[in-house]
């Protein structure tokens, strides 16, 4: 599927033919999603062409109507975020990743809190170990206690990534994670991105932003319309020839403009043919 | 002022004397941010307030007189037990009108059992649950409907007033008969231990216990969380829809042991028991420095908010203001309390951190 190799068992998310139906709209038509162990993938696409819509699929909010998903070479079925969540896979959603009326380290221990003898929160481990996770994103913040309603937007980005390594997570999604952010809190973002990536965690970085992407991502998957439309290393490729493909909705005649790049054109065009005939096997059914 | 203490983080220390120094100050600058965050800074000092001026105001200082003292210790836990659910399920974000007509029903079933001969210390294990499958069906029709709970819980109110008076016909019917004054059941709800009426320590208790499970448990944490942000509770693996209903079914528990504690008191079932509890419930747990968005508010507001309405309500009538008048003035202060809440809390955010 991915240009990436899938052979040296890297493969830490493989998501082949997936479906999903919102009623009579179809959001995704056969969609292939891979990622390796470490790598850090951009996933862009215009409005509705169903980047949001995949990454509930593959972080268990959504299910998915047909198509398989694989995590670490076994085949699993995400139910519900905690499936998700069991397997290692952690989703940072912008608008709604905390709640501002709690504090960073009750925040961080949401849903898995530890407890004393007594069956009551322990505080003070919560504490000591949410300013660790924090100081691993080389984030520095003065309180464990500080309400999240008093950090700036980059700084709940942060808490959040903090939160999934934290658990160990071995896939991070961050949905949108640099939009209506200022210049300096998008460049803490991506910094906190490359730390994801120097402890060998790997990150699908959803984004409307190219430039933002470009500048941490190996690879960048595109989608257009439910389908596939580019599956490419970044080095293979530039800011202005993907947005060119992502404005236009399908490589048509892009391909032949682009020399440079026909390898990788051709690949995703392929994939882009695997894409109608699912949905024309879609349509007999 | 709090943002130097806040600010502060300790790293651990290895010896045990400067560990410990470590650990209290931690725990006071804990204790401090929570006070702050959780809005329940002012609310003492309108409770302390609104007791000096009853107290200089009434004729001949009667309203610390230990009779009205007592009293007011007697009727608090009524409305006082059943608000400190209501708390609790506003600080997860939703409302319960329906107690109003929950705490009849559930007197009414109370004395329907005793008077088919079931011991009053049986009747009171078996109404409990039976409080809180009320409470799941306010709940399941929350969560699954997905309306605003006001409005679920204003039609179960109404519904459940149809069926109590109709079972009822609006009669009150004695219990005395079943639960005389004096007897172990009556103690064990509406005696005195000393001078300190047995209610008054139910209602501490059940605050306690709350309080706890509150500001101290997983279930708490994930309250706040659901009445913080919803969706982000949810994305983080909490279950808001069982912490949703989990909350109601709290509430209608404490419905069914404020009916019985009131029965008692009563000495009878009354249809019109619970009348005005929804909305007086409400503004104790408001004037506690709970927002009515959810994810803000604390034990101690909230208790200390159900003093300060019954107060309100009994120190007007010390005042000679008439008893059909009172609530004008309660409305008045209810709005004063919160605008003084918002606007510390506001000063207290913008100095904070």
């Amino acid at each position: 599927m991915s240009a990436t190799s899938s052979a040296n068992g890297q493969e830490l998310l493989k998501m082949v033919g997936i479906h999903k139906y919102f009623g009579r709209v179809h959001a995704l038509r056969g969609v292939n999603f891979s990622v390796n162990r470490g790598e850090v993938v951009g996933l862009c696409g215009d409005n509705g062409a169903g980047k949001s819509t995949l990454i509930k699929v593959a972080s268990g909010y959504h299910m998915a109507d047909a198509g398989q998903i694989f995590f670490e070479g076994r085949e699993v079925k995400l139910r519900s975020p905690k499936d998700a969540r069991a397997l290692g896979i952690e989703t940072v959603y912008q608008e709604q990743a905390l709640c501002p009326h709690l504090s960073i380290a009750r925040n961080i221990f949401m849903g898995r809190e530890p407890t004393t003898v007594l069956g009551l929160l322990d505080q003070s481990r919560m504490n000591e170990e949410s300013m660790e996770a924090l100081a691993s994103m080389g984030l520095k913040l003065r309180s464990p206690h500080a309400l999240v309603s008093a950090l700036s937007g980059g700084q709940r980005q942060g808490v959040a990534i903090a939160r999934a390594i934290h658990f160990r997570a071995k896939l991070v999604i961050l949905d949108e994670p640099t939009i209506a952010l200022s210049v300096k809190e998008v460049r803490e973002v991506l910094d906190f991105v490359r730390h994801l990536k120097d402890q060998g965690v790997a990150a699908v970085f959803i984004t409307h932003t190219l430039h933002h992407v470009f500048s941490v991502a190996d690879r960048i998957v595109v989608l257009a319309h439910g389908c596939n439309l580019v599956d490419i290393r970044t080095k293979d490729t530039t800011v202005d020839e993907l947005s060119d493909i992502i404005a236009r909705g399908t490589l048509g005649d892009a391909a032949p403009t682009h020399k440079p790049e026909s390898e990788a054109a051709a690949a995703a065009l392929a994939q882009q043919a695997t894409c109608e005939e699912d949905t024309e096997a879609e349509q007999e059914i | 002022m709090e943002a130097k203490g806040a600010g502060s983080y300790l790293p651990p220390s290895d010896y045990p004397a400067k560990r410990l120094v470590v650990d209290v100050e931690r725990k006071m600058q804990r204790r401090t941010i929570q006070n702050l965050s959780l809005g329940g800074f002012s609310t003492p000092l309108v409770f302390i307030i609104t007791i000096l001026i009853f107290w200089a105001f009434s004729p001949g200082h009667r309203f610390l007189d230990p009779r009205n003292v007592a009293a007011i210790a007697k009727l608090t836990p009524d409305l006082g037990v059943v608000a400190l659910g209501i708390g609790v399920l506003m600080i997860c974000g939703e409302f319960d009108l329906s107690i109003a007509s929950v705490l009849p029903t559930c007197s009414f079933i109370f004395t329907q059992l005793l008077m088919a001969g079931v011991s009053p210390f049986v009747a009171f294990v078996l109404l409990l649950p039976i409080g809180a499958v009320f409470g799941l069906i306010n709940g399941l029709l929350v969560v699954r409907t997905g309306l605003p709970s006001f409005i679920i819980t204003l039609s179960t109110m109404l519904f459940w007033r149809g069926i109590v008076y109709v079972a009822s016909g609006l009669m009150p019917i004695s219990i005395l008969p079943y639960i005389p004054t004096g007897s172990p059941f009556a103690q064990m709800l509406t005696g005195q231990i000393g001078p300190v009426p047995v209610q008054l320590l139910w209602f501490l208790g059940i605050a306690l216990v709350l309080g706890v499970v509150l500001h101290f448990g997983r279930l708490g944490n994930w309250i706040y969380a659901t009445g913080s942000n919803q969706d982000a509770a949810r994305a983080m693996g909490v279950d808001v829809r069982l912490v949703k209903i989990v909350c109601y079914m709290i509430v209608g528990s404490l419905c069914a042991f404020a009916a019985m504690m009131q029965a008692t008191r009563l000495g009878s079932f009354a249809a019109t028991q619970g009348i005005g509890f929804e909305l007086k419930a409400i503004a104790a747990v408001v004037v506690g420095g709970t927002s009515l968005r959810g994810g803000v508010g604390s034990m101690v507001g909230i208790a200390l908010g159900v003093f300060i309405i019954q107060i309100l309500e009994n120190g007007l009538i010390l005042l000679r203001v008439p008893v059909f008048g009172v609530n004008t003035f309660i409305g008045l202060a209810v709005i004063l309390f919160v605008i003084i809440n918002n606007l510390t809390n506001r000063q207290l955010a913008g100095q904070g951190f």
